[in-house]
Formats: C-alpha cells, sequence, structure tokens
C-alpha cells in the first residue's frame, strides 16, 4: 500500500453519516450595505467520500465560492460547514491553514505553479510543509509526476512546460501526500479539447484508484460524462443535483 | 504542530525564497544595484569621515605622550592659544612623571619659486626632537631639526611647496629654511605639518620665550596615568589636564559638533542608507506585487503568515549580505584607489561589518512594507 492509498478514517458528521463534505444553509455575502451582494443564498451540499462530483453553472452563479468554502479558504457568511466531519465555521485562520495543508489539494485553473521550481520541487512543496523529510517528499511528488506521466520532465522550470503538462504538475502536486480531499477548478478552461478531456480522465483515474473525495468546477460540458455526480448552480442556489 | 514540521517547513520558506530571489536576475539585480548603492555611498562617506578623524587626531595617537596638557579652550591640535612655558617646568616636577615637553604650534606661509606662498603648521619640538616630534620619516631622523634653519616638510605636500627636495631652501615666516627630510601622509584637515626646533618655530612666529603651545607628558608606570592626571590638574589650575584618549575624544567631538564636516558627512552617510532601504522596499514590495498570485498559491496550500513572513526575511537577508559583500568589495578598491598622503578613506572593520549588518537590518527592515501587502493576501484569490 502507498501513502496514496490510505485514507484517513472519517468522523460522523451531524446526521451520523460519515460525509467528505457537509454544508447546510450555507451563505456567502460580499461586500456590505447598499452594494452587498449575496453569491450563495442557502446551499446544503452533502459529499460522500471517494465521490467524484462536478460543480457546474454559469459564470458568476456561486460555483467558485462555495468550492472556496470547500477548501477552507474563504468562510461563510452563515450556515453550517463539516469538512471530514470537523466543523470549519468557526476554525481559526491558522486551524484553517492546517486543514488546507493536510487535508486538501487543489488543482487551479491556470496551474499555480511557483514559476522559479521545478516540477518535482513544486509537487514537493505542500509534502515539506505537511513536515514530510526533504527526501522523502522529494521521492513522492518524483513517484507522483511518473503517474502522471511527467517522468522525464522533474527538473524542467513551468515555463518549459505546456500548458497540458502544467496542469499535469498541478494534478500531481494536488494528489502528493495523498490529502483525502481534492478541489479542482476549471482545470480543463485553459486546455484543448483533447488535453482537457484526458486531463480530467487522468484526475479521475487517480482519485478513484486512491479513493479521493474529488471536487471540480467547470462549465466544460465535454467532461460532464466523467462526473459520478453534478451539481448545477445558478443564482446561488443548487438547481439541480443529479447522478 | 510539532518541531518538525516547524522546521520543515521553515526549511521549505527559505528554499523557495532563495528561488525566487535569484530567478528574477532583472529585479535581483536591480534590487542589488540600491543595496550596493548604499554599502559604497555610506561606506564612502563614513571611510573619508573617518580619514579625517584620523588626520585630526593622529597627533595625539601617534605622539608617545600619555598626557598633554592644553591651553584653555582648546580642543585640537592646532595653533592658536598658548600657555605658560611654567606648565612644563611643573609637569617635570610633578611625581610620577617621565618626562614632558613644550610644543610650539603655529601657522606659518612657504614662500615659492614661482611667487606665491603656501600655508603650513610649524611644529617646534624640543631636541631630541621624541617627544611630539616627526614620524613617518621618509629617508631622514628627528636629529636633522638640531641643524640650523633646518625643518621637515610633509611628502604629500612637496609640489604644493614648490618642489621641494632635501636640501632645497625655501622662504618660511621671512626666514630661510633649508629641508632637512620629509614625513609621509601628515596632512591634517588643513595645511601640513611641518617640523622644526622649537626655538626655530617660536622665532617664526614671534612667539614669547615664555609661551608654548602644549605640553606633552610621559608617565613612569601606565597604571598610575590617572592618580598623576590629578595630581597635575591641581599643580595647573589655569590649564587642562587630558589623557590621549580624552585629547582625541575632545578633538572628534570638537570636529563632529563644531564644524560642518561631521553633519556634511553624517546626511551622506544616512542619505546613502536611505535611498538602500528605500530601493530595497520597493523592490521587494513589486516583487510581492509581482508575485502575489504565487504568494497566494502558497497561502493556499497551507502557508500561513509567519512562513511567508521568513520568505520575505530570507529574500531581505540575501538581498542584505549580497549587496554589502558586493559594496565593501568596491570600496575596498577605491580606498585603495584614492589612497594618498592627502586623503585617506579609513575603513575600520568595525565600520565594514557595522554597515553590511545594518544593511541587512535595513533590508528587514524595509521588507516590512511587502510583508503588510503580504498579509492582506487572501488564498481564496488563487480561484478568481
Amino acid at each position: 500500500m502507498t501513502d496514496l492509498d490510505q485514507i484517513n478514517p472519517l468522523p460522523s458528521g451531524p446526521d451520523g453519516r460519515s460525509w467528505a463534505i457537509d454544508v447546510r444553509d450555507v451563505r456567502k455575502v460580499y461586500g456590505s450595505g447598499a452594494t452587498a451582494y449575496e453569491a450563495l443564498r442557502g446551499v446544503d451540499v452533502q459529499i460522500e467520500p471517494g465521490e467524484f462530483v462536478m460543480l457546474s453553472g454559469p459564470s458568476g452563479s456561486g460555483k467558485t465560492t462555495l468550492l472556496s468554502i470547500f477548501g477552507c479558504v474563504l468562510s461563510a457568511t452563515s450556515g453550517s460547514v463539516h469538512l471530514l466531519g470537523k466543523d470549519i465555521s468557526k476554525a481559526s485562520e491558522s486551524d484553517l491553514a492546517r486543514m488546507r495543508r493536510s487535508l486538501i489539494g487543489f488543482v487551479f485553473q491556470m496551474h499555480n505553479l511557483i514559476a522559479s521550481l521545478t516540477a518535482v520541487e513544486n509537487v514537493a512543496l505542500p509534502l515539506k510543509l505537511r513536515g514530510i523529510p526533504r527526501a522523502q517528499a522529494m521521492a513522492d511528488a518524483q513517484a507522483m509526476l511518473e503517474r502522471v506521466g511527467l517522468g522525464d520532465k522533474l527538473q524542467s522550470v513551468p515555463r518549459d512546460l505546456s500548458g497540458g503538462q502544467r496542469q499535469r504538475v498541478s494534478i500531481a502536486r494536488a494528489l502528493a501526500g495523498a490529502p483525502p480531499l481534492i478541489l479542482a477548478d476549471e482545470p480543463t478552461a485553459a486546455l484543448d479539447a483533447q488535453n482537457g478531456l484526458s486531463i480530467t480522465q487522468l484526475l479521475k483515474s487517480l482519485a478513484k484508484t486512491t479513493k479521493r473525495t474529488v471536487v471540480v468546477v467547470t462549465h466544460d460540458n465535454r467532461i460532464f460524462h466523467l462526473a459520478d455526480r453534478i451539481i448545477h448552480i445558478e443564482d446561488g442556489l443548487i438547481q439541480k443535483d443529479a447522478s | 504542530m510539532n518541531d518538525r514540521s516547524l522546521a520543515s517547513r521553515a526549511r521549505t520558506m527559505a528554499h523557495v525564497a532563495v528561488h525566487m530571489v535569484f530567478y528574477d536576475k532583472l529585479k535581483l539585480a536591480g534590487t542589488l544595484l540600491g543595496v550596493v548603492f548604499a554599502v559604497v555611498l555610506s561606506n564612502q562617506q563614513a571611510g573619508t569621515f573617518l580619514g579625517l578623524i584620523y588626520k585630526n587626531v593622529m597627533f595625539a595617537k601617534n605622539c608617545s605622550a600619555d598626557l598633554w596638557v592644553l591651553p584653555p579652550g582648546a580642543e585640537t591640535f592646532g595653533p592658536g592659544r598658548v600657555l605658560s612655558m611654567a606648565d612644563a617646568m611643573q609637569a617635570k616636577a610633578t611625581p610620577g612623571v617621565a618626562w614632558a615637553e613644550p610644543l610650539l604650534v603655529v601657522a606659518s606661509q612657504v614662500k615659492l619659486p614661482a611667487g606665491g606662498s603656501e600655508p603650513i603648521t610649524v611644529v617646534g619640538v624640543k631636541p631630541p626632537y621624541e617627544a611630539g616630534g616627526p614620524w613617518n620619516l621618509v629617508s631622514t631622523k628627528a636629529s636633522v631639526l638640531a641643524r640650523p634653519d633646518t625643518m621637515i616638510f610633509e611628502d604629500g605636500d612637496r609640489e604644493n611647496l614648490g618642489g621641494l627636495n632635501v636640501g632645497s631652501v625655501r622662504e618660511v615666516g621671512g626666514r630661510n629654511i633649508t629641508v632637512g627630510g620629509f614625513t609621509w601622509g601628515l596632512i591634517p584637515f588643513g595645511p601640513s605639518y611641518a617640523f622644526a626646533d622649537f626655538d626655530v618655530a617660536r622665532e617664526l612666529s614671534k612667539t614669547p620665550q615664555d609661551r608654548a603651545s602644549f605640553v606633552v607628558i610621559k608617565v613612569t608606570e601606565p597604571a598610575k596615568i590617572t592618580d598623576v592626571k590629578a595630581d597635575l590638574a591641581a599643580r595647573l589650575p589655569e590649564s587642562v589636564v587630558v589623557t590621549r584618549d580624552e585629547f582625541q575624544r575632545l578633538t572628534i567631538r570638537n570636529l563632529l559638533f563644531k564644524t560642518a564636516i561631521g553633519i556634511t558627512f553624517g546626511t551622506s552617510t544616512v542619505f546613502g542608507l536611505i535611498v538602500g532601504f528605500v530601493i530595497v522596499s520597493l523592490s521587494m514590495f513589486s516583487s510581492v506585487v509581482d508575485n502575489i498570485r504565487e504568494f497566494g498559491t502558497l497561502k493556499a496550500i497551507g502557508a500561513t503568515n509567519i512562513d511567508l513572513m521568513l520568505l520575505l526575511l530570507v529574500q531581505a537577508t540575501i538581498f542584505g549580505v549580497i549587496g554589502s559583500v558586493i559594496g565593501l568589495a568596491i570600496v575596498s578598491q577605491m580606498a585603495k584607489g584614492i589612497r594618498s598622503a592627502k586623503l585617506a578613506m579609513s575603513l575600520p572593520p568595525e565600520l565594514t561589518f557595522g554597515t553590511a549588518a545594518l544593511m541587512v537590518v535595513l533590508c528587514i527592515a524595509a521588507s516590512s512594507l511587502a510583508l503588510l501587502r503580504l498579509r492582506k493576501v487572501e488564498p481564496a484569490m488563487v480561484f478568481r
């Protein structure tokens, strides 16, 4: 068994079931007074461990806001948010940082790799932040890059990689260290159709074999067929939730 | 959070910091240029200032006297105020005094062969010309001053004084003086020193026989300097008795606070440091702005504000250390290049290491502006 195959045991949620993500009546308001804007207007979502879920919806629908709340990078204005059984509604900034560090892997639309670090150093970065010794982190990062087909690009810096390769590095970084939750924001937006499909297939395949929970924000209908479940959001409300 | 995790994060941030610094070579060059400029300017100004200070205290520093008797109000070694020759007699008679000799320091002029004249500061010394006598001698001995109407001039001023050579004769204060030899580097902040027999100096300046400028004193036991000084002060109530170090401090204080030199050089030195501070500050701030997405990513994947503060700290230290090393290398070459009898930069380790340390501290302080910006970076920005 590799690190990737070890999922943290999940504690029970408020209703006794074990949810990877459990948000109830979540609202998010940006700004205040006359300029206040309600991005989420009472959202309820429960996602089971190991599910591969896509959040879809038009621009400004609130899907990225919801993903940010799942990712502990944004706090809800009201409502309850349980992540892997932990109530993060009132967590401190340092607790949220610790959650992000140890439980969540991110895949960003623009890959967001550190330009000055090589591919293997980028992938090893979250591992080292978790306290994994350098040699171990580098070995794990190398193994992860080999799994995404970039074994020959370990020492390449992002500017020397194609868009698809950068996104593969980003996926390797998200999956390295086996975080139980992977959140991806429009991972195919900057890629052509072929690359977009292959990146999503790769993400799903790696997540399924290692039993990760994955939430992908996308409006790319070419990849919808890969989802276990699609949640459609519009105007800050869930309009459709279908498997 | 365990210590291993903290140490690992610290090492990781240091690693990222180093890579970020060296990745953007243009910004690195710009920032280093600012630090180098600050180090060079501040060291050049402070070094020149220290060189000037040295030139003004060199007499007290090089004279073997332990104690000096000064006329009231005198704070520097130079012509002007006089004291009674009786002070020298009193000093000689004081217990614990090995020797005590008067010095006469007078302003005079050397008439040039091509017309005109140049000022010099004549130091009149009593035989055997050791107490307050010339040093850094070039192919001569102090004893040549025993020859009639003979003086030792400053090598660095030879051309100014009409191309002096040993044996040249010049009219000094209306009297024909033969050049007996040269010293090297004895040019204070003013006319160069020229040494003469005490009586020659007195006759040149028409100083009364019972007057002298200073009395230099050597004590028999160095451990008893304080006691001898107190005894002398009691015996010479109308004069001021100081140790060698006190005389140097008095001169430096005079230079710093009673002339424009201190404020001029001090301003330039501080200006250099401020320029460095501003450049580093702006460079680091713009670096954070340029890389704001990377910092947001670091936060999103779990780095805390403290981690990012450490990253900036490492970057600031790199800028400070590399900039200081380059700057000091340039300054030391400059010091060698401009070294002459008239101008010598003084770059003691306290100054160079002190400036380097200060520059690192300034760079770290300069990073605080960037840190303020960094603290406001929301990890959620990575999803926008």
